[in-house]
């Protein structure tokens, strides 16, 4: 059950992978593309395979500063959200001075950020973080300006504190909100690296390589890193979605499980 | 005072702006008795909910439940309205103990009684399941068994079968009947339907708008049970009548 449930999720993207591939190589042999414009598609996976003794610690750079910058920027994201949320006169000041941080082009904030922090992982960290908080943000501001006001009502009514509706009501409703920030949030992230390592890099990481291969009119290369790149964005958005899955099991369940009924639930048998 | 009276309003009047939505009333509601609000939009059936409720203080009067005064205090009734207002992410048996969750702890006891609650309800297959794949009957179930999880002897029902199919209605009614004889709670309920309001309640208030006010009070003395034969019977129709004649003379003035 659960693995044909598994099988039937998996195998649309296994067969929209496999076409895009498939274009790919058709598109290369039958145009007659030169290598140097356009590698075979099994070319650019082996501009990979045998140079990841090199790209591993690249890639991996990149992955901690997606991921940190990630997870910074949900943090800052979210705790924007709650306060203007619950502090009106912070949402007609601080959300002018957001709109306005997504104005500015993130190649023109990296040199400041260097400036600043240096060559260092940390304003690549800044710079992704900046990217994924505004989603973020408006996602989870949103949601908890979209919650049922009867709900709210009724929740006084009962006699309940602002803090307890806050935590029992509101946050539980923002969730689904939330998430789709989370999820722009999850796919713009490795994109922020790579810009972040364009613009704040003097060493090596991904793009700088990428770059050097370009240089050398490797195409192989360019493709290899770029499908690497890619790999990492999708890694995250999919785990980003897998927590999601797990975070809101009524969405998809009409039953609950077990383990969320609550521990001391009495069965409707045993009366 | 009588000492059966569990609600009394005193002089209460509500105005917004120039507007009097609620006239200077006064209203006793014995206990255990199943009173019904009849009137047309703007009447002021709301306001006197919300007053009750403790969502507005009244500019004049008092409230008293139980000889206590709750002028503009809230926690004191069980309270429901048409939107069944389930949470999505609570399971059936987590929206009756929602008022617990909100307020305290979740004991095991207010596990135990909502259980005991849903499954005396019919809802006993159900305590696992999420709201979305519940009926609107079986919302409004679920909703009812909420107001009365918290041990309130006074409960507000704002039109809560409104959205309901009339089949649907007339099952959700007698069972709103069989479910407040063995609570032994005192129900105020407000509704547009004038069959609703005589076939439910032991008494029947006629509001009138412009301003807010109770314009009559009429005591139905149909035997109880009631059935579906209730609806048919000439002592019915006759209360019916009377009521209609009234929201409608009200309505033409």
């Amino acid at each position: 059950m659960t693995t044909r449930r598994l099988l039937k999720a998996v195998l649309g993207p296994i067969v929209s992978l496999i076409a895009v591939v498939a274009i790919w190589q058709a598109i290369v042999v039958w145009g007659h593309v030169p290598s140097y414009i356009a590698p075979r598609p099994l070319a650019a996976w082996q501009a990979i395979t045998q140079n990841w003794s090199t790209l591993w610690p690249l890639t991996s750079w990149t992955i901690k500063e997606t991921v940190y910058g990630f997870f910074a920027g949900v943090v800052f994201g979210i705790a924007f959200g709650v306060v203007m949320a619950k502090v009106p006169f912070l949402a007609k000041t601080v959300y002018p001075v957001l709109i306005m941080s997504q104005a500015i082009p993130i190649v023109a904030l990296a040199l400041p950020l260097v400036l600043i922090l240096g060559f260092s992982l940390m304003p690549k960290v800044v710079i992704v973080a900046w990217i994924v908080f505004f989603p973020v943000t408006v996602n989870v501001l949103d949601g908890l300006h979209n919650v049922d006001k009867d709900l709210l009502t009724l929740s006084q009514v009962l006699g309940a504190s602002k803090w307890r509706t806050f935590v029992v009501i509101e946050i539980p409703g923002a969730i689904t909100p939330l998430f789709s920030g989370l999820k722009i949030g999850a796919t713009y992230a490795v994109t922020g690296a790579i810009i972040a390592e364009l613009a704040a890099s003097s060493g090596s990481s991904l793009a700088l390589y990428q770059h050097a291969q370009a240089g050398q009119l490797n195409a192989a290369g360019v493709y290899g890193t770029t499908i690497l790149m890619t790999a990492i964005g999708m890694g995250w958005f999919l785990l980003t979605l897998g927590a999601e899955y797990l975070c809101t099991p009524w969405r998809r369940r009409s039953v609950a499980r077990r383990k969320w009924r609550g521990a001391r639930t009495i069965s409707a048998v045993s009366l | 005072m009588s000492t059966n009276e569990l609600l009394r309003l005193e002089g209460v009047e509500k105005r917004f702006g120039d507007t009097v939505a609620l006239q200077e009333s006064s209203i006793s509601i014995e206990r255990g008795s199943f009173v019904s609000i009849v009137g047309p939009s703007g009447c002021g059936k709301s306001t006197l909910f919300n007053v009750v409720a403790g969502l507005l203080k009244p500019d004049k009067g008092d409230i008293l439940l139980d000889g206590v005064s709750v002028r503009g205090k809230s926690g004191h009734v069980g309270y429901m309205l048409q939107k069944d207002l389930l949470v999505p992410w609570r399971t059936v048996l987590g929206n009756i103990t929602l008022g617990a969750r909100l307020t305290r702890r979740v004991s095991a006891e207010d596990r135990t009684q909502a259980t005991e609650f849903a499954t005396k309800y019919g809802l006993g297959d159900f305590l696992n399941h999420y709201p979305g794949s519940l009926s609107g009957g079986m919302r409004q179930r679920v909703a009812l068994m909420r107001t009365l999880a918290l041990n309130q002897p006074l409960l507000l029902l704002d039109e809560p079968f409104g959205a309901l199919d009339a089949q649907t209605r007339f099952e959700m009614q007698q069972w709103l009947l069989q479910v407040w004889r063995d609570s032994e709670r005192t129900v105020l309920f407000i509704t547009h339907d004038v069959d609703e309001a005589v076939f439910l309640s032991d008494r029947v208030l006629v509001m009138s708008p412009r301003p807010g006010r109770v314009v009559d009070d009429l005591t139905i003395d149909l035997p109880r049970p009631r059935t579906l034969e209730t609806l048919t019977s000439p002592a019915f129709t006759a209360l019916k009548a009377t009521i209609l004649q009234q929201l409608h003379r009200e309505r033409v003035s």
